[in-house]
């Protein structure tokens, strides 16, 4: 199979090089645009932690340089050293993309946004005509294994991220966020995704303070959130459930004092301190009050631990979908060899029938001609019937192709096909 | 019909631990191969189990209340039945673990040690005493599914606050959850009390020439009753939260136990019939 990868992905080269070669959406529209010259089909996979290129490479070529050389020029980098890359190739090739779109691939195993990343390129290629049958196949594999992995694993499950963490632990505490208010402070990005996080789970009411007020009115407005301005941030406290602090402050901003009288002002109701800032925002002291709820990043990266193994745990799980997912992409993948020869095996039968009844036409009576058609077909369709299930079948389970080309040559050659076959599939398969 | 009940009588235990088994292997088991059939396992034993006592009730023409036996039988019962609703109403099916165990203990004691009661005296065959009992053991029912809540809510708090996060952690719901399903059950079990000591009030005078008030029985739950309306209050009207709610309603159950025990251990009431 001439199916080739080529990939520099966060395993193999440093962040600065990953940024050089990442694509935007338009980049891979005019990279396409310059690939075409050179190569029929592919698809080009860009993220902030890979840029990968598949193709299918003409005439049987493998050397994959040539696309890497095609990206190097676009983006014009140079002096890069090629052992950033990784080069697959036909099954392997296929192995790779699978693992991608499964997320066992991903820095953060399991992420969730790279299957859609992986839909997007595919869509990409498609638009511009950059796609054929082979590559349409092997990525609706891809997208297949992407959503059994989900489905059928816990790949998915878990936060691993600490303020996805944090949220989780809140959840272990309130039952329905809905009725709840929240206030972040520090408008960072750990703060915005643990707002992101919030309003995704439905809080009730979100806040946030910052000592920028800017910045604080720009997450607000991202989360439809209100503002409490950082000065008077400690009055405030009473008046939340969920308080998440995620400022880069030298010092403490919360004291136990404060906590202690937001307490008290609460009449006991419970209050939940999630102090994901290094170093701590809160004093951790505040754990010591009956009713507050106190996480740090220590204990929380704790939870985030767990969850990472958990998902490494499913890995083998996933292989197991991955290799299911290669056996019917190589099963249809295989037909393409042998469809044409069994189309040309039966239209061989069919004209020699066709000669001989031609032969007959004018002795018999049509009532007998008709009679001596019906059975002639039916006696091809019988006689073709073993021979054609034989090939399909070795076609379908055949792990290894040369198997598939020596019977195929093999039918070829006893019937004369060679300059009969007309299978379209296989002649494309030909010029891929 | 007695070799029918003899049967189940065998059968009702293995029923339980098979479903108490199945709950346990949900919650311990990282697969969650049973989270929706479980249930059925529960519904099915607890058809066993009501078509058990509606057979000893045709067969031996009285409630099963006439002995400590057959009251065990009826409080597995009533505590598999109490909390089977509450998993339908709440559909939180991660602590059937926890309550099922005292369905399984109950019926394995009430199972190995029943006998086939024709003859006990007349007043136990009365079918309000039937309702007064049934009605009270579905209150303390209700007490002990509390109680059960209340130690998970607190395991949970702990776990919370010493950032342990494991089994406890990942499979029981939250902790405002466990506190309403501990209240609940407290509130069920409060007005099913209350519905038993009316009816007692209110019939067991006339049933029973040497009734007295000052019964070391009746002082008891009332006692148990007004401390659990305290507790309801306190929640209601005192908006009292979290671990004080529980711990009350924990102190309840523990005076409820040594009540029970206490008044079933005196000799000089006229409340005792076994």
């Amino acid at each position: 199979m001439d199916f080739v990868g080529i990939t520099i992905n966060h395993k193999t080269a440093p962040i600065e090089i990953l940024e050089l070669l990442h694509l935007s959406r338009e980049e891979i529209i005019e990279f396409i645009s310059h690939l075409k010259m050179n190569f029929k089909e592919g698809v080009i996979l860009s993220t902030c932690n890979r840029t990968e290129i598949y193709s299918l490479m003409p005439n049987y070529n493998l050397d994959s340089n040539k696309i890497i050389t095609s990206l190097l020029e676009f983006k014009k980098v140079e002096n890069l050293n090629n052992e950033h890359f990784r080069k697959y190739f036909s099954c392997g090739a296929v192995k790779h993309l699978f693992s991608v779109a499964a997320g066992i691939d991903s820095l953060v195993i399991g992420d969730s946004q790279i299957l859609g990343q992986v839909k997007e390129a595919y869509e990409i290629s498609e638009d511009l005509n950059f796609s054929g049958s082979v590559i349409k196949r092997v990525f609706e594999a891809a997208l297949k294994v992407g959503k059994r992995a989900i489905k059928e694993t816990a790949i998915g499950e878990g936060a691993v991220t600490v303020s996805y963490a944090a949220v989780q632990v809140v959840e272990k505490i309130y039952s329905n966020l809905d009725k709840k208010s929240a206030l972040i402070i520090g408008a960072g990005e750990t703060g915005e995704l643990a707002a992101v996080h919030l309003r995704d789970k439905g809080i009730g009411k979100i806040s946030i303070s910052n000592r920028t007020i800017e910045r604080a009115e720009k997450l607000a407005e991202k989360v439809k959130g209100g503002i409490i301005p950082f000065p008077s941030l400690k009055e405030h406290l009473h008046n939340y459930d969920i308080i998440i602090s995620a400022t880069s402050a030298e010092n403490l901003i919360i004291h136990y004092e404060d906590l202690a009288a937001a307490v008290k002002k609460r009449k006991g109701q419970p209050i939940v301190i999630m102090d994901i800032a290094i170093p701590r925002d809160v004093d951790p002291k505040v754990k010591e009050i009956d009713s507050v709820f106190y996480h740090d990043m220590e204990s929380l990266k704790v939870i985030v631990d767990q969850n990472i193994q958990k998902r490494k745990n499913e890995i083998p799980k996933i292989e197991s979908i991955i290799m299911e997912e290669m056996q019917n992409f190589f099963a249809w993948y295989n037909t393409l060899e042998i469809v044409p020869v069994i189309k040309s095996l039966r239209n061989f039968f069919d004209s020699i029938r066709e000669d001989e009844l031609e032969k007959i036409k004018h002795k018999v009576t049509p009532e007998d001609f008709n009679k001596i058609e019906d059975m002639t077909r039916r006696m091809i369709g019988r006689l073709l019937h073993n021979p054609t299930i034989k090939l399909r079948q070795l076609a379908e389970q055949g792990i290894n192709p040369d198997d598939i080309a020596n019977h195929s040559f093999l039918i070829k050659e006893l019937f004369s096909l060679d300059n009969k076959t007309n299978g379209t599939e296989g002649n494309k398969k030909e010029k891929n | 019909m007695l070799s029918t009940i003899s049967f189940f009588n065998i059968l009702l235990p293995f029923l339980y631990i098979i479903v108490f088994s199945v709950y346990a292997f949900d919650f311990f088991s990282e697969k969650s191969k049973f989270t929706h059939s479980k249930r059925i396992f529960l519904f099915v034993t607890l058809i066993a189990h009501i078509l058990y006592i509606i057979f000893r009730t045709v067969e031996f023409d009285h409630t099963p209340i006439t002995s400590k036996f057959e009251i065990f039988s009826l409080l597995a019962c009533s505590i598999a039945f109490s909390y089977f609703l509450l998993e339908l109403l709440t559909d939180i099916r991660g602590t059937g673990t926890f309550i099922l165990f005292f369905s399984v203990v109950f019926q394995v004691i009430s199972s190995l040690f029943i006998e086939h009661n024709y003859q006990v005296p007349e007043v136990l065959r009365n079918r309000m005493l039937g309702i007064h009992v049934i009605s009270a053991l579905l209150g303390y029912s209700g007490f002990t599914i509390s109680a059960v809540y209340g130690i998970l809510f607190l395991i949970l708090y702990k776990n919370l606050k010493t950032n342990k996060f494991g089994l406890i952690f990942n499979r029981l719901p939250s902790l405002e959850i466990l506190e309403k399903l501990s209240f609940y059950s407290v509130l069920i079990g409060f007005i099913l009390l209350s519905i038993a000591m009316i009816i007692g009030i209110i019939w067991l005078p006339s049933a029973f020439p040497n009734f007295r008030y000052s019964d070391p029985k009746l002082v008891g739950t009332f006692f148990v009753w007004f401390i659990y309306s305290l507790g309801i209050a306190s929640k209601l009207i005192g908006k009292w939260y979290g671990r004080k709610v529980i711990i009350f309603s924990l102190s309840g159950f523990v005076l409820t136990m040594v009540s029970l025990i206490l008044t079933s251990t005196l000799q000089n009431t006229f409340h005792s019939f076994y």
